[in-house]
């Protein structure tokens, strides 16, 4: 077992007071908190900065924690009390915060003394509900269009023989239609299984829709980049584009610009009796590629068109 | 074939989540979730008397979050609701940035 330095976790001496250590506290849980930073991943640090204040804010188990900092053996084959410390500080009853989500270390030390049969699990509390599962189902756009059945593939952890097992649960799940990217969708009773008969926890979905390779999501609204060669955004042309569920044709008018918007109605998401609209932007493109003739082309438009994109320039210039 | 749960009830929240009534009368009167339908009543402000509210599934994220910063940072139910809004805002914004990412790349791309 792992011993943990419970002052250098959270970067005060052994001698602070109980506001020095709530004030490091403080700024490592704003630091670390995984609700407030949620792309540092799995809270872990935050979970040994948490373990570390609930053991040096109390005075009994800092006493405690102190007594064991002292005469504990702290070799590289992990951690023993000192001879006769379990017989000194055993309790049946246990600490009440050792049910919560800390280290064996901690439980070990709170919850009943250095008993071995602690050490391949959590202890926990007679009865309870099982923890909630999260879990990521990720669909397409067009599935979002029409209510899907879906298979979702998930582990649950089971108890057997006081071993820890994985199990795998398959699920159909319907989900409806207009479904958002973010969305948690909860499936009652199928999260960690209850300890001593405790029911079941949930199963929340956190719904991933893809991006799509031409289309971006905006509320109800889907986005089309629209790419026009410069002859047809000057001259207009008729556009055949594909929308979720089909196609469309587009008339496009002379002289149209790079970022216009044309609105096709009816053509985005359906969300909760709502009919989005499909944005077609139009982005004209250069030819890439040149060659004499198509140069000779541009040449013949240069000299005989008056216009200048820079007019707005001239007195900057 | 499952169905999914769009709403969930205040006791239910309690029971399961095991939060307590009185946090989630908080988090309802400092406007960090709101109730399905339903106004704060008096019987809210009554520790003898639960409110019978019912949530979308989708808030009890929120509520979850509110608690655990309550808890764990140790701040008052009103810093709760500012930190809230500000998490809000910054995924918000977040995502919008990723939108006009997209977008940028989808008309530069040639």
């Amino acid at each position: 077992m792992e011993f943990k330095d419970y002052y250098k976790i959270l970067g005060v001496s052994k001698d602070a007071d109980v506001k020095d250590i709530k004030i490091a506290y403080r700024k490592l849980a704003r630091q670390y908190h995984p609700d407030l930073h949620p792309e540092e991943g799995g809270g872990d640090k935050f979970k040994e900065i948490a373990e570390a204040y609930e053991v040096l804010k109390d005075a009994d188990r800092r006493a405690k924690f102190d007594e064991l900092l002292e005469y504990g053996d702290q070799s590289s084959q992990g951690f023993q009390p000192p001879p006769g410390w379990q017989q000194n500080h055993h309790t049946s009853q246990g600490d009440p915060a050792a049910d919560q989500d800390f280290s064996d270390f901690f439980n070990s030390i709170f919850n009943g003394g250095f008993d071995q049969s602690h050490f391949n699990g959590r202890a926990q509390p007679h009865h309870a509900r099982g923890q909630d599962v999260e879990t990521e189902l990720a669909i397409s756009l067009q599935e979002t269009l029409h209510q899907q059945i879906k298979t979702v593939h998930y582990q649950l952890p089971v108890s057997e023989g006081g071993k820890i097992r994985q199990i795998k649960k398959q699920l159909n799940i319907k989900i409806p239609q207009g479904v958002i990217n973010g969305e948690r969708i909860r499936l009652k009773g199928q999260g960690k299984p209850g300890y001593g008969g405790g029911e079941p926890g949930d199963l929340y979905l956190h719904i991933h829709v893809n991006s799509h390779p031409l289309f971006d999501v905006k509320k109800h609204d889907l986005i089309l980049t629209l790419p026009l060669a410069p002859w047809e955004a000057a001259l207009g042309t008729k556009v055949t584009v594909p929308t979720l569920d089909g196609k469309v044709t587009l008339t496009i008018a002379a002289n149209t610009q790079s970022g216009k918007k044309l609105r096709v109605k009816g053509k985005g998401l359906k969300r909760k009796g709502k009919l989005g609209d499909l944005y077609v932007i139009i982005n004209v493109i250069i030819p890439p590629v040149s060659n004499d003739k198509a140069n000779q082309l541009w040449q013949e438009l240069a000299k005989k068109s008056a216009f200048d994109p820079r007019v707005s320039w001239g007195e900057y210039l | 074939m499952m169905h999914r749960l769009t709403v969930i009830s205040l006791s239910e929240l309690c029971q399961l989540e095991r939060i307590e009534s009185h946090h989630i009368i908080e988090i309802v009167e400092n406007g960090i979730v709101k109730p399905i339908a339903k106004t704060i009543s008096a019987d809210a402000t009554d520790n003898n008397k639960k409110p019978d509210w019912e949530f979308e599934t989708a808030s009890v994220y929120w509520i979850k979050k509110a608690v655990r910063l309550h808890q764990d940072l140790e701040i008052d139910w009103l810093a709760v609701a500012l930190l809230i809004d500000l998490i809000q805002q910054r995924d918000a914004l977040q995502k919008e940035n990723a939108f006009f990412k997209q977008q940028l790349s989808r008309f530069t791309e040639y």
